[in-house]
């Protein structure tokens, strides 16, 4: 349990090793390199953005390119494969991969344009599709649709709007001129919305033709550059018959592109590796951007963990041309925090930090954060099944996917030790799947209802016969979680070497809250109310009261002694002392921990009586299936709904409770300069 | 029959009713707020899902209070046979929980919908957006507590 001291570091190198020099630092991952130092005159950051620029544009393109493979030649990839974790490659073998490099990039351009093409055909397939249909009403008349008729006579072919016939036509024509008997008029086709016409007259008629036509709202067919061939226009049968062929040979290209984007599929992993490599490369001249260099010698600043800096330094000499040093940081320096602490206490360290890491004079409460986590997610899942699921699943999968992500990792280990904690819980209070084995016995067995709820008894007692038992050790458990804050920060203070203020602050709460419970619990209603059987003698309520009277007079006394007014100092005090309510709100949250648990089990008992109820009421195997069918669905409900709440409400009453007595937090995250990247990782053993 | 079991389910059937009438009023609100969330970022769909999910427990709650009320009063079994004082203890065992769930859950939902506002803009501050909703749920919790002691201490009477 401890924040990681760590040591400021200063290299001084030379400019050409700079590149080495960072991808070295990159590897290890293990300092922080400070990015804001200031110019001076010899020193100056260097502008890298345009190389920054490619990097960002090759990354793009490669991530372009694998999201086509995906899309035509998708992998197969299993439900968990998100816990894989990224694979490790020594410096050699990623050396070696480097060297694809260009070919790689090659590659990717070649897809990326396969795609292109591909898009575009795709793109014009609706087109054709418009301009056959638009031929269709035509495709049994047998000229070029920009026939405009032979030396004598002359023709317009279009479309007259809604269904007609040759008789309306004509009747039309007859109407609004008088050489109607000198015009030919030829039906191709009749749809509901038009009707599709050739007129054929005189060449002497062109004109006037022409303008009675337009009065009757003809339109000129389409002339279509898809039916025209060298230059010689299409009947409208063949030019259909042409757009068909042009779309089946686009087809078949699409089909070629696409056999041919799925020939790169194996190519897939070397891509990503160097979208990798040049993720790498944008994160180092970001860096390299923001460091101080002369015309030879480039100076890095930051911060180290103790226990990696004399390996480092070591590593640094001799490999490079530098001078490296590493120096206690000035006791107001803003050192970045990161927690180290064992198996057991390491998995919360994500609950402390999502509240804020310690800041300065703090201690990592991580061990007692994780003590009182699992046992509180415990008691409120409250149930021996309930736990054992989540212990194995978690269990498993870490065994399965050793190569996790840390951030994962802890997560399933945090929820692994809760599982513990619950099956633990759930025997001590007799709840497995609820009451599920003397519902079983009753529904299949006909046990009588006693002598079934003795088949699996508590360990200690059932909280649903005597709730106020547990009541009372829920509020016993929260004094202990929140009298080991106040401990915690009276070690702060003798630790920052503050011993009075321990006294203040820690001790005489001690007295007074501790003395205030034992004087409480020496009240026969009080116990009478919780339950308890013991009474206390009279000399122990004469010493919690004199205890508590001791604590109460040194908070008043001392809870204000910023102030240097006697009489302001007082009030101060008095309501320092007032802060005893808190402690009773606080005590009184923990009984969340009863409702908590309750809720599971009495749930998880309504679904078994339901199951009972049908499964009882059926004949055997049919009552079975029933049976466990309502089970399984109630108790899935069941699990998640509840492991929700007691995720929440653990959370809660560290942070709220717990955290209130000593912890502030403030302290800034140590963030290595280290390889962020998405598919493979680097190491190299120094 | 008497009006003791009539006034005790009606109890019940308040604390199921109104409670997970809450619930759904503010699971619904908070869901609303979720989908718009992921329309921007679907990788936030677990984080907001917690969210949401957080007024639905006064539901739960309330389905908790109205179960061991029918177990206690025979509905589901045996004699539902008692005094209508004995019945009327137990409608007022239920009202907390009822009352309680029902606005409880509406004014998680509004801190709930905020959360997850607060997530869609920094998801990595998931713990403390968390935090504020479950403020809310102690008092349903102070709540669920009074009726279940309540209940039980009425079945114990004679």
């Amino acid at each position: 349990m401890a924040v990681m001291p760590m040591k400021r570091m200063t290299i001084i190198a030379m400019r050409r090793d700079r590149k080495q020099l960072l991808e070295f630092l990159q590897r290890q991952g293990t300092a922080e390199i400070d990015t804001d130092t200031e110019e001076d005159g010899r020193y100056k950051k260097i502008d890298v953005s345009a190389q920054k620029q490619i990097f960002e544009k090759n990354i793009h393109s490669m991530e372009d390119a694998l999201e086509v493979l995906e899309r035509f030649d998708p992998q197969k990839k299993g439900l968990l494969s998100s816990l894989e974790g990224r694979k490790t490659l020594t410096v050699e073998e990623f050396g070696r991969a480097l060297t694809k490099r260009d070919e790689v990039l090659e590659t990717v351009s070649c897809i990326n344009s396969l795609y292109r093409e591909y898009a575009q055909s795709l793109a014009a397939v609706p087109k054709a599709q418009m301009d056959k249909e638009a031929l269709y009403p035509w495709k049994d008349f047998d000229l070029p649709l920009d026939f405009t008729g032979t030396r004598l006579t002359t023709s317009f072919i279009g479309t007259l709007t809604g269904r007609t016939n040759l008789e309306e036509i004509y009747v039309c024509l007859g109407e609004l001129c008088d050489f109607s008997d000198q015009v030919d008029v030829r039906i191709i086709s009749a749809d509901d919305t038009s009707t599709a016409v050739m007129f054929t007259t005189l060449r002497t008629h062109e004109r006037e033709l022409s303008e009675v036509l337009h009065r009757m709202n003809f339109t000129k067919a389409p002339s279509q550059s898809r039916a025209v061939e060298d230059g010689v226009s299409l009947a409208p049968a063949k030019a259909i018959e042409r757009i068909d062929a042009q779309m089946q040979r686009a087809s078949a290209r699409r089909q070629q592109l696409v056999s041919e984007i799925k020939g790169y599929g194996d190519r897939r992993d070397d891509i990503r590796l160097i979208i990798d490599y040049f993720r790498m490369r944008s994160d180092k001249y970001d860096v390299i951007g923001k460091l101080n260099q002369s015309d030879h010698v480039v100076i890095i600043h930051g911060y180290v963990p103790e226990a990696d800096y004399s390996k480092l330094s070591r590593a640094l000499e001799a490999r490079f041309d530098l001078a490296c040093e590493f120096a206690d940081p000035a006791p107001d320096e803003d050192v970045p925090v990161k927690l180290r602490n064992n198996a057991f206490a390491s998995p919360v360290e994500g609950v402390v930090k999502s509240y804020s890491l310690p800041g300065k004079g703090e201690i990592d409460p991580s061990m007692p954060v994780s003590l009182f986590y699992y046992i509180f997610f415990g008691l409120m899942l409250s149930d021996a099944a309930y736990g054992i699921i989540i212990a194995t699943v978690c269990g498993v999968l870490l065994k399965k996917f050793k190569n996790m992500e840390e951030g994962m990792k802890r997560t399933f280990q945090m929820f692994f030790y809760c599982g513990i904690a619950t099956t633990v819980v759930g025997f001590i209070f007799g709840s497995f799947f609820g009451d599920v084995v003397s519902s079983v016995a009753q529904t299949f067995f006909n046990v009588p209802k006693d002598a079934a709820a003795r088949l699996l008894p508590p360990i200690w007692f059932n909280p649903l016969d005597d709730p106020i038992k547990m009541l009372t050790f829920c509020f016993a458990v929260g004094l202990i979680h929140l009298f080991t804050g106040l401990g915690i920060l009276m070690y702060q203070d003798i630790k920052n070497g503050k011993p009075r203020d321990a006294v203040y602050d820690g001790l005489f709460w001690y007295m007074f809250v501790g003395g205030c419970v034992v004087l409480l619990l020496c009240l026969p209603m009080i116990t009478g109310m919780l339950g308890l059987t013991f009474t206390l003698g009279a000399g122990v309520k004469k010493i919690s009261s004199i205890v508590a009277i001791i604590g109460f007079t040194g908070i008043v006394l001392f809870a204000g002694r910023d102030s240097k007014n006697w009489g302001k100092r007082l009030a101060k005090g008095l309501y320092g002392a007032y802060g005893i309510t808190s402690y009773l709100s606080d005590v009184l949250s923990y009984s969340r921990l009863l409702a908590l648990g309750l809720a599971t089990s009495v749930i998880s008992s309504v679904f078994n009586t339901m199951a009972g109820m049908v499964g009882g009421a059926m004949p055997l195997v049919a009552g079975v299936i029933m049976y466990a069918l309502i089970f399984v669905i109630g108790h899935i409900l069941n699990l998640a709904i509840n492991a929700l709440g007691a995720y929440v409400h653990t959370n809660r009453l560290q942070y709220v409770e717990f955290f209130g007595k000593f912890y502030n937090g403030g302290g800034r995250e140590f963030t290595p300069f280290e390889e962020k990247t998405k598919y493979y990782k680097v190491k190299e053993e120094i | 029959m008497s009006m003791g079991t009539v006034w005790a389910l009606l109890g019940a059937a308040l604390s199921a009713l109104l409670a997970g009438a809450g619930s759904a009023i503010g699971v619904g609100k908070a869901g609303q707020a979720a989908a718009g969330v992921i329309t921007e970022d679907p990788s936030l769909f677990s984080k907001v899902l917690i969210l949401q999910l957080l007024p639905g427990t006064q539901g739960i709650y309330g389905l908790l209070i109205a179960f061991i009320t029918l177990t206690n009063i025979g509905i589901m079994g045996g004699s539902a046979d008692m005094s209508v004082q004995k019945g009327m203890l137990y409608f007022a065992a239920c009202l907390p929980m009822a009352v309680v769930g029902l606005i409880s859950a509406i004014c998680q939902a509004k801190a709930a919908v905020a959360s997850i506002g607060l997530v869609a803009k920094k998801p990595d501050q998931f713990g403390k957006a968390m935090i504020l909703p479950a403020m809310v749920e102690t008092y349903a919790i102070l709540a669920l507590l009074v009726s279940i002691l309540s209940i039980f201490g009425v079945s114990a009477l004679a």
